[in-house]
């Protein structure tokens, strides 16, 4: 009896989960892509675009549709402020040593994931640790029945959301000047520099775009789990940065794939064993994927310098 | 010549501070309490009011003239809710000749790391919210003034079967507190006859309670018992009204917090528990310090509030009955000495044992968007 009803609900309860991890990979993605560098501020930006919408929500009960521009015109300004300060330092070095140097790109590393710690702990002295209520009429809790099936309105919105951002970015990438010039600086910076791209503006588009992206997924999330905290760029971060790896780290759709894949066997497992082992699996399934695929699922195997 | 400008005068204000601190010590004996809690990190909500009712307790204490000829200080350290830094906070506080008695910390695992410490160098050591049971076993130097899951569980257990109600699924967070909250409800259950369908623990941080919740509903228990904390008992309740679920929940007194309402709102409707604090009590010192709290901190005071000031109280009230001149030694003495303690959580006694306080538990549930004393099943 375990193909049942319940079964075929645990799946959508799985995708529901792994829609929230895959909005949050496709920016966080973005941005490793171009920079070749993880980015571990974009759980802040995600924080901070739960905050800002909260914010705007309570403060001038807006129609939800109003809320996205604003969240996004945050996104973007946060991901221009991020690369100034975290990332742009460590360009001022254009000779092709400091570009492939190690040093160079775990300083890098660093100096977000300090950025990280500081946004955190300042938004945890602004709006306290506690969790933040959302006003009842913009959560995204309603249940929605389909067949025996029950999924909360915000899954769907999530779910749509996801494939929007997809469909959208993978038009910029590869029917756009813009994107032409991502890809270039994504597959060597050196190279786009002497052909005459503008690197640096290049490199803050993608910031702002990825950051927008990480924004919105913020806010969403925030609407649908009814709460927010200081906190919550955290744990959807870590799973965000799983699904990453093992789509093959640049690979906007093998991230997407890989996080709704977590979310269904997080889910399943779930079935099976008690659901503390939930993260085991996600690492589980990390490590196969790096044993037996180590360019990733989805990944291209190209050359890192 | 700016940037030494600027220097001199933070120096200036800093000598200034250390001289106004010394006068301020040369006239009063100085007694210092430490007080070890999350005021930082994902648990800071409560570390905060755990130190806004500190405040509260402490200066009615220095008000009220019960200890004659010395003023006591709280100094507080951010624990971050790890044990790791429990342990450092731990040696800080021993090293400090002026600190007689700590409370803290707020998670069994963490106060039972710094406990270890305290334990061996014989510092006093009072939890406001420690419940596991082996907290008070680490040595004759552990108190602390909430019952225990040891206790709660059964009592919770006997509640569920009087209602009629046969089988339970228990959903815990993975930790040394919500295994023993585990471990004391189910004893007590299949103690009373009940049937134990489902025991699923999650992780700390998780969210996402569906998958939990479908697995239990395919077993169709009378009740779900949550051994868990607000935010996430307010997540499962939502989820367990979009799932359609119609399983009543019982939970810990854990969940016990005005912010269960505000965010689980409709959802948390019926959730029953059982507690020691409301808010509600007409007992004047309940209202008293409900009514200080709600003005000095925009909020009304949840279980986790009352507990820390009660914490305080006791002591404070033992390092009076110990005197102005008062040491480790005769703290402990004097906190296990406390009978009958009038706090706003009942009143507290220690066994002279085992050191576990004694204390009446009140049925709640939430209705009509506020928790209301129920009675009878």
């Amino acid at each position: 009896m375990v193909f049942d009803v319940f079964f075929l609900q645990q799946v959508i309860n799985g995708l529901s989960i792994g829609c929230v991890y895959a909005l949050m990979a496709i920016g966080f993605t973005l941005i490793f892509g171009v920079l070749n560098v993880v980015n571990f501020a974009h759980g802040e930006v995600y924080t901070i675009g739960a905050f800002v919408g909260l914010m705007v929500i309570t403060a001038m009960a807006p129609p939800l549709l109003a809320v996205v521009p604003l969240v996004l015109a945050v996104g973007a300004v946060s991901g221009v402020g991020l690369e100034r300060i975290a990332f742009r330092p460590f360009r001022r070095f254009t000779d092709e040593a400091s570009q492939k140097s190690r040093a160079m790109r775990e300083a890098t590393l660093l100096s977000s994931l300090a950025v990280s710690i500081m946004t955190r702990e300042i938004m945890m002295h602004i709006f306290g640790g506690d969790m933040q209520g959302i006003p009842s009429g913009y959560l995204l809790q309603q249940p929605v029945a389909i067949g025996p099936i029950m999924v909360a309105s915000g899954s769907l919105v999530i779910f749509a959301t996801s494939a929007v951002m997809l469909g959208a970015l993978q038009f910029l990438l590869y029917r756009t000047q813009t994107g032409l010039g991502i890809r270039a600086v994504s597959n060597n910076q050196l190279g786009a520099r002497y052909v005459g791209i503008n690197t640096d503006r290049t490199i803050v588009t993608t910031f702002a775009v990825g950051s927008m992206l990480g924004a919105t997924a913020g806010i969403l999330v925030g609407l649908y789990d009814g709460a927010i905290s200081p906190h919550m760029g955290f744990a959807p971060g870590v799973k965000a940065f799983v699904a990453m790896v093992m789509g093959g780290l640049s690979s906007i759709p093998g991230a997407v794939a890989c996080a709704l894949l977590l979310g269904v066997s997080e889910s399943i497992a779930t079935e099976f064993l008690s659901s503390g082992w939930k993260d085991l699996i996600t690492y589980s399934l990390l490590v196969i994927t790096l044993v037996f695929f180590p360019q990733g699922l989805f990944g291209h195997g190209r050359e890192r310098a | 010549m700016r940037k030494n400008a600027i220097l001199g005068a933070v120096l200036g204000a800093m000598l200034a501070t250390t001289a106004g601190a010394t006068v301020a010590q040369a006239a009063d004996r100085e007694i210092v309490i430490g007080y070890q809690a999350p005021l930082s990190g994902d648990r800071s909500q409560y570390g905060e009011m755990f130190r806004n009712a500190a405040q509260i307790k402490l200066e009615e204490f220095n008000a009220s003239g019960k200890l004659a000829g010395a003023k006591v200080a709280i100094t507080f350290e951010d624990s971050k809710d790890d044990p790791k830094e429990a342990r450092n906070i731990a040696h800080k506080f021993l090293d400090n000749t002026k600190i007689v008695g700590v409370i803290g910390d707020f998670s069994s695992t963490v106060s039972m790391a710094a406990g270890e410490i305290y334990a061996a160098e014989k510092m006093p050591q009072l939890s406001q919210t420690a419940s596991h049971p082996d907290f008070t076993k680490l040595s004759p130097w552990q108190f602390r003034n909430i019952t225990t899951q040891a206790f709660e569980g059964p009592y919770n257990a006997d509640w569920i079967i009087a209602a009629g109600k046969k089988t339970a699924a228990v959903i815990y967070i993975q930790n040394d507190w919500g295994i023993s909250a585990l471990d004391g409800f189910v004893s007590g259950f299949k103690a009373k006859g009940g049937k134990i369908t489902a025991t699923e623990a999650f992780n700390p941080g998780n969210r996402d309670f569906r998958s939990i919740l479908t697995k239990v509903a395919r077993q169709k228990p009378d009740v779900i018992y949550l051994a868990m904390f607000y935010e996430e008992g307010a997540a499962f309740a939502q989820q367990r009204e979009q799932l359609g679920i119609k399983i009543p929940l019982y939970g810990t007194s854990s969940l016990y917090s005005p912010k269960l309402i505000e965010l689980g709102r409709e959802s948390v409707e019926g959730l029953h528990l059982a507690t020691t604090f409301t808010p509600d009590n007409p007992d004047p010192a309940v209202q008293t310090f409900v009514k200080e709290y709600a003005a000095r901190f925009k909020s009304e005071p949840g279980m986790f509030a009352a507990q820390a000031y009660d914490a305080v109280g006791i002591m404070l009230d033992a390092v009076a009955k110990a005197g102005p001149s008062v040491t480790r030694e005769s703290l402990r003495d004097a906190l296990a000495a406390t009978t009958n303690y009038p706090g706003v959580t009942g009143a507290t006694s220690f066994d002279p044992v085992t050191r576990e306080p004694a204390k009446a538990l009140a049925k709640m549930m939430v209705k009509d968007g506020r928790f209301q004393v129920v009675t009878g099943p």
